[in-house]
C-alpha cells in the first residue's frame, strides 16, 4: 500500500507537462507531415490526428518499448542485488543505447531522442536526487539511493565523454527504474506521453484546440495506448537473451516507413517550430 | 548454369553458396552451388574483377514453408553483382498446385498462412565490393515473409550497394498491400562491430478499435504503393553520397496540399562512410527509375550493360 501510495506519487511527478525534458520541441514528424500535404482533405482535422497518433505509436512501442523493458530490467538487477557492480551495469545499458542507435536509422529522431534521454539523466540527478539537508543517517533505502544516483551520473559522464548516445528509450527505463516504478507502469507512462507530445504539438500546430486535443487524449487515445502497451510490453531486444532466436523474427521493428521518410525530411520544411 | 560441386551434397534444401576469388584480373567462382528451390545463375562477364550472379527460385516465386539459405563470400579484389530476374513472388500456397504435387511444400490452409523464409550472410573483404541490386520483393494475398540479410565489410576499403523494396501486391488483381506479414531485417556490420540493424516490419491485422474506425496495412501506407530502403557504405560509392546529399539539401519544402507521387528521404550513418536512403513512391516504375538515376555512376565500377541489366524497365 504504502510502496502503492510512493508510485502514484512519482507517476504525477512524471506526467507533468512542464518537466524540462525538451520534448515540447518535438512533434515526432507531425508537422513534416502536414507540410508534406498529408493530412487528408477528405476526414476532419481530428481524425487526420487520431490517425496519426495510430500509426507514430504503433511503431514508436514496436520499436522503442523493448529498449526501456530491458534498461529497466538492468537497473532493477543493479539494485535489488549489491553485488552486481557498477561497471557490468553500464556495460549492458552502452550495449542497449549501441544496439538502439544502430536500429535508429533517421538522423532527426536521432538528434531528438539524444537531447531528451540526456535530459532526463539531468531530471534524475539534478531534480529527485534527495537535497543534502533532507539527508540523515544512513539506512538500506538511503544507501540504495546513492548507489542509483552514482549509476546515473556515471551513464550522464560517459554520454558527455561521446562513449555512448544516450537514447530516449534507454533512459526512460533507466529513469523509471531509478525511482522503481514498476515496469508496467513505466511501459504506460512511456507511450502516453509520446501520445500526449503529439497532440501538443497538434495544438501548437493550430490542427486541434486545446479542448479538442483533450478530447481525444480522454476518450480516443486511451484504447490505442492500451492496444500498443499489450501487443509490445513482452518484447524484448536480441541482448536480453542471447540463447532466443526468437528476437531475431519477433524484436523491436519499424511498422511506418512512411512516416519514418516524413520524419527524417523535417530539415528540408522551409519554415518550422519544432526540432523533430 | 550452376555449377555442380562436390559440397552440394552438404547444402541442405534451399542452400546456395557464392564464393567469388580474384584470378588476374577475372574473377572466378571457387563455388557456387544450390539446391532447389534456389537456382543460381551466374552469366559470362567482359568487365574486369567483376561477377553477376542471377538469384531465381523455380517456378518464379517462393511459397509458404520455403526456406532460402544463401551464403555468400566476395574474395579480395572482386565485385559481385547480385540480381534477380523479375520481382520475388511470395505465395500464400503454390499456385494452382493445392492439392497435389507441391503438398510436401505446402501446408493445410487451416494452419494460417505458413511463413516463406529468405536469410542471406554475405562476407565482403577487403578491397571488394557487392551490390545487392534485385528487383522488388511482391508479396501476394495473405502471403507471410520473412527476409534476414547480413552484411560483414572488412575495414574501409570495402564497399556494398544494398536494395531492399517491396510493392503492395498484384495491383491489377487489386492487391494493395494485403499480405499477411512482411518482415525485412538488414544487418551491416564493419570490423565486427555492427552500424546498421535496419528492421522493417509490415503486418495487416484486424483489430477492434472502437470507437476509431479500423485502419488496415493499406491506409498507413497510403498512397503508396511501392517502398525501398537503400544502403550505401564504402569508398566505391563516395561520389554517389555526395550526389544524393547535394541534392537533398537543395529540397526545400513549402506547405503542400496534396503528397507528391514519390518522397524519399537520406541520413548519414558512421560519419559519412554510408547512408541509409528511403523511397516511397506511388508505382514501382516510379521508384525504379528514380533508383536507377540515384546509382547512375555504378555504370563505372559494374559496367553499362550490368546496370541496364539492373535497372531497365
Amino acid at each position: 500500500m504504502e510502496h502503492d501510495d510512493k508510485e502514484t506519487y512519482i507517476l504525477l511527478l512524471l506526467s507533468d507537462s512542464n518537466l524540462p525534458t525538451g520534448s515540447f520541441v518535438a512533434s515526432s514528424g507531425l508537422e513534416s507531415f502536414v507540410k508534406h500535404g498529408f493530412f487528408s482533405s477528405h476526414s476532419s482535422a481530428s481524425d487526420s490526428t487520431l490517425s496519426f497518433i495510430q500509426d507514430s505509436l504503433a511503431t514508436y512501442a514496436r520499436s522503442a518499448l523493448p529498449f526501456v523493458s530491458d534498461a529497466h530490467h538492468i537497473v532493477e538487477e543493479f539494485f535489488q542485488s549489491d553485488d552486481t557492480d557498477i561497471d557490468t551495469t553500464i556495460v549492458g545499458l552502452h550495449a542497449l543505447d549501441d544496439l538502439y542507435e544502430s536500429m535508429t536509422l533517421n538522423h532527426v529522431a536521432k538528434r531528438a531522442s539524444k537531447s531528451q534521454g540526456v535530459a532526463l539523466l539531468t531530471l534524475y540527478s539534478k531534480g529527485f536526487s534527495k537535497p543534502v539537508f533532507l539527508q540523515q543517517e544512513e539506512t538500506t533505502e538511503s544507501t540504495r539511493e546513492t548507489r542509483l544516483l552514482s549509476l546515473v551520473d556515471r551513464l550522464k559522464l560517459t554520454i558527455r565523454r561521446e562513449e555512448t548516445e544516450g537514447h530516449l528509450p534507454i533512459c526512460w527505463g533507466v529513469l523509471t527504474g531509478a525511482l522503481q516504478l514498476s515496469l508496467e507502469r513505466a511501459q504506460y507512462l512511456h507511450l502516453f506521453l509520446h501520445a500526449r507530445g503529439l497532440l501538443s504539438a497538434a495544438v501548437r500546430l493550430n490542427i486541434l484546440g486545446p479542448y479538442g486535443a483533450q478530447q481525444l487524449l480522454l476518450h480516443a487515445v486511451r484504447p490505442l495506448i492500451d492496444r500498443e502497451v499489450s501487443r509490445c510490453k513482452h518484447l524484448h531486444t536480441e541482448l536480453h537473451n542471447a540463447e532466443l532466436a526468437e528476437e531475431n523474427f519477433n524484436g523491436p521493428a519499424t511498422t511506418w516507413p512512411l512516416g519514418e521518410i516524413l520524419a527524417t525530411r523535417h530539415d528540408l520544411q522551409h519554415s518550422r517550430i519544432f526540432n523533430s | 548454369m550452376s555449377v555442380v560441386s562436390p559440397s552440394i551434397q552438404k547444402i541442405d534444401i534451399g542452400g546456395g553458396r557464392i564464393v567469388s576469388r580474384s584470378h588476374g584480373s577475372a574473377v572466378v567462382f571457387s563455388e557456387l552451388s544450390s539446391t532447389y528451390p534456389l537456382k543460381l545463375l551466374s552469366p559470362r562477364i567482359t568487365q574486369a574483377g567483376v561477377a553477376l550472379v542471377y538469384i531465381l527460385s523455380y517456378g518464379g516465386g517462393l511459397v509458404g514453408g520455403d526456406r532460402i539459405k544463401l551464403s555468400v563470400d566476395v574474395g579480395s579484389e572482386t565485385t559481385l553483382v547480385l540480381l534477380s530476374q523479375g520481382s520475388t513472388k511470395v505465395f500464400k500456397t503454390r499456385p494452382g498446385n493445392r492439392a497435389s504435387g507441391g503438398a510436401q511444400r505446402t501446408s493445410c490452409s487451416s494452419l494460417g498462412p505458413i511463413t516463406t523464409t529468405q536469410t542471406m550472410d554475405v562476407l565482403i573483404s577487403h578491397n571488394s565490393a557487392l551490390f545487392l541490386l534485385p528487383d522488388p520483393v511482391t508479396c501476394f494475398r495473405s502471403a507471410s515473409y520473412n527476409q534476414i540479410q547480413t552484411f560483414r565489410l572488412s575495414g574501409d576499403s570495402s564497399s556494398a550497394v544494398l536494395l531492399d523494396w517491396v510493392t503492395s501486391g498484384r495491383k491489377s488483381l487489386g492487391e494493395e498491400w494485403v499480405f499477411s506479414r512482411y518482415y525485412s531485417v538488414n544487418e551491416v556490420w564493419v570490423d565486427g562491430k555492427k552500424i546498421v540493424k535496419d528492421v522493417l516490419l509490415l503486418e495487416d491485422s484486424i483489430e477492434d478499435t472502437k470507437p476509431l474506425p479500423q485502419r488496415r496495412l493499406g491506409d498507413k501506407l497510403a498512397p503508396y504503393s511501392c517502398y525501398a530502403t537503400l544502403i550505401l557504405y564504402g569508398p566505391l560509392v563516395q561520389n554517389i553520397i555526395l550526389s544524393l546529399n547535394a541534392e537533398y539539401e537543395t529540397i526545400s519544402v513549402f506547405k503542400m496540399n496534396v503528397p507528391s507521387d514519390l518522397i524519399w528521404s537520406i541520413s548519414g550513418i558512421s560519419d559519412g562512410k554510408g547512408c541509409v536512403v528511403r523511397v516511397a513512391g506511388k508505382d514501382t516504375e516510379g521508384v525504379k527509375s528514380w533508383l536507377g538515376n540515384a546509382l547512375r555512376k555504378l555504370e563505372d565500377v559494374m559496367s553499362i550493360d550490368m546496370y541496364r541489366r539492373a535497372f531497365s524497365a
